[in-house]
C-alpha cells in the first residue's frame, strides 16, 4: 500500500471517529494536549484500522512499542500513523 | 471465552475447572501445555512478546471474550533483608509486570466489544503488611494501584477491572508455611478463619456475573481486612 493511500484511509477513519465535525490535517496530532482526540476516540481509530487493514489482507498493530512512544511513536501525526500503517502492510 | 493466566495448577487451575463446570469455554495461558487437560496457549506472562503472541492467537480465534483472569503468580516469604536480587526481579516482573503486560495485550479485544470483564489477583499481605512477604506485597500492591487506574480507562469501553486479595489459602505458593503461621496472618482478618480456593472461586463468579455490573476498580480482600 503507498502513503497516499495509508493517508486516506487514516483521515477517513479519523473523520468518522470526530463525526466530520473537524478538519483533518496532514500534520494533526493524535496524541497530546493538542489533538483534538480524546483517548476513546484514539482507541475507535485504531479498531477502525485494524477492520480496515484486515480487509487489506494484514495484521495492524497498534500496541507495539513504536505506537507507544510519543516522542517517536506513530501518534505524533496523521502522517505518522499513515506511514506506519502503510509500512505494517508492506510487511505482511 | 474466559481466559485464565496459572491455570495449570493452584488458585488458577481451581478456577478455570470451576468455570468449566459452570459451562464456560475456557482458555488457560500456561508456561507448558505438556499435560493440560483444559485448552490452553503456551505463555509465559513475564514476556512482552510471549503474552503479545497468546493476545494474536486468541485475537483469530475471533470469539467474545467474556473475561481474562490474570491468576498467575510467584510468591517468596521472605523479609526485605534476606531476598535476593533474582527473586525480587522474578517477584516484580511475573506478578506485577505480568499483569501490566495481560491487561495492556488482550484490552483491545475488550474495547472492540465494548464489554468484558478483568479479575487481577493480589494478596491481603497489602493491607496487613505482613511481615515476611515485603517484595511479595510490594508487587500485589502495584497491581492493585494498577488496577483500580486502569478501571477508570476501561470504565467509558464497559470494561471492569477489579482484584481478588486472597488471604492463606493452600496452594503451592504457601510450601513450607506452617499452620501456626497460617493461623497468625488469618487472626488478623475480620473473620479470622482460613478460607478454600472454592472461597475464591465463589468471587469470581460473583465478579463475573451481570449483578457485579457497578463494581469496578475495587479490590475484594478475602476474609476482610
Amino acid at each position: 500500500m503507498n502513503i497516499e493511500k495509508a493517508k486516506e484511509i487514516v483521515i477517513s477513519a479519523i473523520n468518522d471517529a470526530l463525526e466530520g465535525k473537524a478538519e483533518i490535517t496532514e500534520e494533526m496530532q493524535l496524541i497530546g494536549g493538542e489533538s483534538l482526540l480524546d483517548s476513546m476516540k484514539l482507541v475507535e481509530v485504531c479498531l477502525a484500522l485494524e477492520d480496515l487493514a484486515d480487509e487489506h489482507g494484514f495484521e495492524f498493530d497498534w500496541t507495539s512499542e513504536a505506537a507507544m512512544s510519543k516522542s517517536r511513536g506513530m501518534f505524533r501525526s496523521v502522517t505518522a500513523l499513515a506511514e506506519e500503517f502503510a509500512s505494517q502492510s508492506e510487511a505482511k | 471465552m474466559i481466559i485464565v493466566t496459572g491455570a495449570s495448577r493452584g488458585l488458577g487451575q481451581a478456577i478455570a475447572e470451576r468455570l468449566i463446570e459452570k459451562g464456560e469455554d475456557v482458555i488457560g495461558l500456561v508456561r507448558s501445555v505438556s499435560g493440560m487437560i483444559l485448552d490452553a496457549i503456551e505463555c509465559d506472562i513475564s514476556d512482552y512478546s510471549s503474552v503479545k503472541n497468546a493476545s494474536r492467537e486468541v485475537k483469530r480465534m475471533k470469539k467474545p471474550v467474556k473475561a481474562f483472569i490474570n491468576a498467575a503468580g510467584v510468591a517468596s516469604m521472605n523479609m526485605a533483608v534476606t531476598t535476593d536480587e533474582a527473586t525480587v526481579q522474578k517477584l516484580i516482573q511475573t506478578n506485577l509486570v505480568g499483569t501490566i503486560y495481560c491487561c495492556q495485550l488482550f484490552a483491545p479485544i475488550m474495547l472492540r466489544q465494548k464489554h468484558g470483564s478483568f479479575i487481577n489477583f493480589s494478596t491481603i499481605a497489602v493491607p496487613l503488611a505482613l511481615k515476611g512477604e515485603s517484595v511479595y506485597a510490594a508487587s500485589k500492591a502495584g497491581v492493585e494501584s494498577f488496577s483500580r487506574t486502569f478501571a477508570r480507562e476501561m470504565a467509558d469501553f464497559n470494561v471492569r477491572v477489579n482484584c481478588i486479595a486472597p488471604g492463606p489459602i493452600r496452594t503451592d505458593l504457601l510450601r513450607g508455611i506452617t499452620d501456626a503461621q497460617i493461623e497468625k496472618i488469618t487472626s488478623q482478618q475480620v473473620i479470622p478463619k482460613q478460607f478454600q480456593k472454592s472461597d475464591v472461586c465463589d468471587l469470581v463468579e460473583l465478579l463475573l456475573d451481570e449483578k457485579a455490573a457497578s463494581l469496578s476498580g475495587q479490590v475484594l480482600n478475602v476474609g476482610g481486612v
